[in-house]
């Protein structure tokens, strides 16, 4: 009897664990704030009591802070090299680009004033706005513009000073740089490049301060912008502090006194610390975001992106080089389905261009081979010699993000009917971005890859980037002479329509190739409190807290 | 006495030595690398090996390890190749908060455990001994992170109440970093005092058994005194080996409790940097861990001698 | 034999050692039987994902749609098969350093303890991180990290228990009549070892149960679509809230297991270590 007892305890124990976990409760109000930190008055001994009084009302409100809830941790600052997300979360608030792009992609001036380009589309002269300050005090002038585009390009006359000119694609076609007075600077490119102005936009176009640059040696650490806020501290995993650049060239539009990135790593955490009003703004998965609406002081803002999940099939396969089984894949692939499970509906079915990025990317419906079909798949495995008895076993990689291991999952439920087998390995993100280097070689290790690309705003990287034989991103080892040179005519030419011409040509090409098999373009959430008010994120614009606030 | 402190520090040396060399041959055969991660997707071969020269990556390894294992003997791990962070001082903030978090959650545990295996033991056999012992190991049997996730949901759903970000050390709001260490302290230590338990309950029934806890109670002596007296004392020494041992494995165990509740202690580093490979840390931290491993496990030995004087050392 | 008959029936008439080997037991022949068992293939995506338990699926479905109940039938399987074959690779190679270094010390004992410490200190997280890493991911070289990680445990108890034996007189007498350095470790031996080395067996056990689960939190450990407890658990963190089923039934199958095989150790130790009998 003893044992018995024993044992049920056991398991009541185990119970009573698990109960706090178990049912939702949402019975305590809202703002039921973490009793007041004892925020000790010290003046309170020494001023006499009258004189107090009356000036308690008129006490400087607290600072208004905002606290971001991060789920990893930045490697550094520097916009000229770094590209992890959890930093590019914060470059913008500390880096400023002479161009921006608003929610309808038009362009308008941040640090230029102004700018011309020369009727052949070579030369382009910006006019910088006069007495902008950088946050040492520095004021930016065309020299630091000059001298920040030479530290992109590896060309600096220090020589290369920490930036690698790892981003030097985006501005490769500069020939010259020329300073024309204090305040006009003059690019002139090699050949005509249409996708110039868009990539001023990007923060390797951020304007760096020179002298914050030779002081530190790079920027990792360090803060040579202009932007409405100025790095103040940065505790390693723990936090980021930025505080509101007070010389700011337009402070007044500026009503944050701070953002505070706190790394909350762990999904639950998170959404716990969220609901508790412990931090003000975080990402979660989309699963969690459905949970998080429901709570009444919590509200989510999201804009669909220009990335896309996509399978890429390794060309150096042998079995994957005959294009009836790439094919057969894509007939077999159930978009809508994955959508479903892994994105909880909140995304959207997409080849290789994702919908988001308007008129340059061609409609779904185009193309039969995105139409689910998986008799016509079979077929097609079995004209190519697999049965039942005969399967496909593809190594696929995935990993770096949970969306791309449970496509991964789902997708090998999918392809289960046509006789193919995925062994999934859940790479860890060194590795990972490794094994995608060497992705279109024998030498990977692995027969497919499941990934999440950004097709940015103009198909000169959507395509060019990612499928021309030397492209930087094109890892899976599509080669086609055809679309290499539809992608150098269609970068030649400021003729948008023309464009849209070749980069569709491309598009029907690779897709009928199938060698990279497009499945989602998801949306991108921030669930933030209520009380932040005026932050509106956008495909172009996704961290802008200059119009910020936070209501008490 | 003193010969055998300076033989076993002797004896420490080649274990540093192994373990320097064993976590530097690992960080070289860990598929990817650093450089991969700092040019993304943009890498040249070029770039590359100019990277490749900048970090002295493109040396014989056999040249990197002797310039590293240099450095560290003078007191110098380098500096961060992904931050440019110097190491041993990134190395000393992140152990205040490891080291807090290991020595609160001993102390709890020995709370928990030590009267509970006392109990067990006088009562062996019985309903009491049963429901202690289960009691303890379940703190074992529970996968640590399910604990920690649980308690932060259900805080924050039904007391709205989560932990302060930011993490303050001791020294400058005492109140404010007890508050931040407190939950995670308390689930580590819960979980580790199924084994302190365990220790203290079969020692103590080994003292109990001995002839001279027998002759005091024949002596007609309370039974509390025979207890606590006499053989509390003697039913510690293997207790305090194990205690050592585990500040030993608490310290460089806690990345998991680190992350689900953002401290940013050693682990964290550590494994952060096993992501970006960012070598020189990963390498720094874990010779730091090992280091204060041996110690503590050394400071553990002569503690046991102290206690214990039947224990010769020759 | 003899003794190990009268081990288990000593351990028999513990009731808690009994509740323990039935639980055992049943846990083995579920994991065993698991096909039979589960109404699904664990890996079939069979209803509306996150639907709560009903009679269909009792425990009901995962974010994927996939008969939690069948998941943890066939995890079963999983999980202790990498704890057995962790423990056997931990354990196995343990017990011979062990041997070695106890048995002839000397410079052997010396080289190999110093080679146990040097795995010893190394945090064990970090050590199975590193190792997984390097050997791939999967099944194997999940079991090979786990093991490595168990061998300086096993091979200082061995090497103990080794040195103990060594001055036991019957010990002393079989080598002074020059019996073969083999036969003595196998026949004199190995009996004295054989006690602390089943005990330390139970808990490295549930141990490596742990150590998967958490290097599957960790991304590391059993790949999917494989279901093992530890991965289940570390999949379902993130809908906690939404369908907290998918944590709470492997969460208990891994507590109570662990929990059994724990007492079950504790309970040996008390049968194997005749000094304990009060």
């Amino acid at each position: 009897m003893k044992k018995l007892l024993s044992l049920m305890l056991a398991v009541m124990m185990i119970a009573s664990v698990l109960v706090g976990c178990g049912g939702k409760t949402t019975t305590t109000e809202p703002e039921a704030s973490t009793a007041p930190e004892t925020s000790t008055a010290p003046e309170a001994s020494t001023a006499p009591e009258a004189s107090t009084a009356p000036e308690t009302s008129e006490e400087p409100a607290e600072p208004m802070i905002l606290r971001w809830g991060a789920n990893s941790e930045p490697t550094g600052f520097d916009p000229h090299t770094v590209s992890e997300e959890a930093s590019l979360r914060i470059i913008p608030q500390m880096y400023e680009t002479l161009l921006g792009q608003d929610k309808d992609l038009n362009y308008y001036g941040e640090l230029a004033e102004s700018w011309e380009i020369s009727p052949d589309s070579l030369s382009y002269t910006i006019k910088l706005r006069e007495g902008v300050k950088f946050h040492s005090g520095n004021e930016v002038t065309a020299e630091a513009v000059k001298y920040s585009f030479e530290r992109v390009l590896g060309r600096t006359e220090a020589g290369d000073i920490g930036a690698f000119g790892s981003k030097a694609t985006y501005f490769g076609n500069i020939d010259t740089i020329e300073v024309l007075d204090k305040y006009t600077v003059k690019f002139t490119l090699s050949t005509v490049t249409s996708v110039f102005l868009s990539n001023l936009c990007s923060n390797y176009g951020a304007i760096v301060d020179p002298e914050v640059v030779k002081a530190n040696g790079d920027l990792m650490r360090a803060d040579g912008g202009t932007g409405p806020f100025a790095l103040s501290e940065w505790k390693a995993d723990n936090y980021v502090s930025l505080v509101k650049f007070e010389e700011y060239w337009d402070a007044d539009r500026v009503k944050l006194d701070g953002i505070t990135f706190y790394l909350v790593g762990d999904e639950a955490a998170r959404l716990a610390a969220l609901r508790t009003g412990e931090i003000d703004i975080s990402t979660l998965s989309a699963s969690n975001v459905q949970a998080a609406a429901k709570e009444e002081n919590l509200t989510v803002a999201s804009y669909q992106t220009s990335d896309y999940i996509a399978l890429g099939l390794n060309a150096s396969t042998p079995a994957l080089q005959d294009k009836n089984v790439r094919q057969a894949i894509c007939y077999a692939i159930d978009r809508q389905n994955i959508i479903d499970i892994v994105f909880s509906g909140e995304a959207i079915p997409t080849h290789i261009i994702p919908p988001s990025t308007g008129h340059w990317s061609v409609p779904l419906s185009n193309y039969d081979l995105y139409t689910t079909n998986v008799e016509k798949a079979k077929q097609m495995m079995e004209a190519a010699g697999y049965n039942e008895n005969n399967r496909l076993t593809l190594k696929v990689a995935a990993g770096l993000l949970d969306t791309i291991r449970q496509t991964a999952v789902v997708i090998d439920q999918q392809l289960d009917a046509i006789y193919i087998d995925l062994e999934i390995v859940n790479l860890e993100s060194g590795e990972y971005v490794d094994v995608w280097y060497k992705m279109g070689t024998t030498e990977a290790g692995f027969d497919a890859m499941v990934v999440q690309d950004g097709s940015g705003l103009d198909p000169n990287r959507g395509i060019g980037m990612f499928f021309t034989t030397d492209g930087s991103a094109s890892v899976f080892g599509f080669s086609n002479a055809r679309v290499d040179e539809l992608c150098t005519l269609a970068l030649g030419t400021a003729d948008e329509a023309v464009r849209e011409e070749y980069y569709n040509e491309c598009q029907d090409i690779i897709i009928d190739d199938a060698g990279k098999i497009g499945i989602a373009s998801p949306m991108a959430y921030f669930v933030i409190s209520k009380n932040l008010q005026g932050f509106v994120p956008t495909l172009a614009d996704s961290g802008n807290y200059r119009d910020a606030w936070i209501e008490k | 006495m003193r010969n055998y402190i300076i033989r076993r520090i002797i004896q420490l040396l080649p274990v540093l030595f192994g373990i320097s060399v064993l976590i530097f041959a690992v960080m070289k055969m860990i598929p990817g690398d650093v450089i991969s991660g700092i040019l993304g997707i943009e890498a040249t071969e070029e770039l590359r090996h100019q990277l490749e020269v900048k970090y002295g990556l493109d040396r014989p390894y056999i040249i990197q390890y002797l310039d590293w294992i240099g450095g560290v003997l003078v007191g110098d791990f380098g500096e961060s190749i992904r931050s440019g962070a110097p190491i041993l001082p990134e190395i000393g903030q992140r152990m205040r908060v490891t080291a807090e978090l290991a020595v609160l959650s001993a102390v709890i545990s020995w709370i928990i455990a030590i009267p509970l295996g006392i109990l067990a033991a006088v009562k062996r056999n019985t309903w009491v001994d049963r429901f202690v012992r289960v009691f303890a190991l379940l703190g074992v049997s529970v996968p640590g992170f399910a604990t920690c996730i649980c308690v932060i949901l259900a805080l924050s759903l039904m007391f709205n109440y989560y932990s302060p970000l930011g993490f303050v050390f001791f020294v400058d709001d005492p109140m404010m970093n007890l508050e931040m260490i407190i939950l995670p302290a308390l689930i580590n230590g819960f979980g580790i005092s199924g084994s302190v338990m365990r220790m203290t309950r079969s020692s103590m029934l080994e003292v109990l058994r001995q002839d001279f806890i027998k002759t005091v109670r024949a002596k007609g002596a309370n039974e509390k005194v025979a207890i606590f007296k006499h053989a509390f004392r003697n039913a510690m020494i293997p207790v305090v080996t194990l205690i050592g041992m585990q500040i030993g494995s608490l310290l460089g165990g806690g990345v998991i409790m680190e992350q689900i509740f953002s401290l940013p202690g050693l682990g964290q580093l550590a494994v952060t940097a096993i992501n970006q490979r960012d070598y020189p840390v990963v390498q720094g931290c874990t010779l730091v861990i090992a280091f204060i491993f041996v110690i503590v496990n050394l400071i553990t030995d002569l503690l046991y001698a102290f206690i214990d004087p039947r224990i010769s050392y020759n | 034999m003899r003794r190990f008959g009268q081990t288990i029936k000593d351990l028999w008439r513990d009731p808690m050692a009994r509740v323990c080997i039935v639980g055992i037991f049943l846990i083995i022949v579920t994991a065993v039987m698991a096909p039979v068992i589960a109404p699904y293939e664990p890996d079939h995506m069979i209803a509306a994902p996150k639907s709560a338990p009903a009679p269909d699926y009792i425990f009901g479905t995962d974010n994927y749609g996939r008969d939690v109940f069948s998941r943890v039938i066939y995890g079963a399987r999983v999980s202790l098969w990498v704890g057995l074959i962790a423990v056997g690779i931990g354990a196995g190679a343990g017990y011979v350093v062990g041997m070695i270094a106890g048995y002839f010390e000397g410079w052997a004992d010396t080289i190999i303890m110093r080679i146990m410490d040097i795995l010893f200190a190394f945090p064990s997280i970090l050590l199975a991180i590193l190792i997984s890493t390097v050997l791939g991911r999967g099944l194997g070289a999940t079991m090979v990290a786990i093991g490595i990680v168990n061998i300086p445990v096993f091979a200082r108890t061995v090497r103990a228990s080794v040195i103990a034996a060594k001055g036991l007189e019957y010990v002393k007498n079989a080598q002074s009549v020059g019996v073969k350095t083999f036969n003595v470790l196998v026949r004199h031996i190995s009996p004295n070892v054989i006690a602390p080395f089943t005990v330390q067996s139970t808990l490295a056990l549930s141990g490596a149960i742990l150590t998967e689960a958490a290097m599957s939190f960790l991304g590391l450990g059993i790949q999917p679509p494989d279901p093992s407890w530890g991965s289940m658990l570390s999949e379902a963190r993130a809908y906690m809230e939404q369908a907290p089923w998918m944590v709470i039934f492997p969460t208990i199958f891994i507590v109570i297991t662990i929990l059994l095989f724990n007492v079950l150790g504790d309970s040996l130790r008390d049968v194997l270590d005749p000094k304990l009998k009060l």
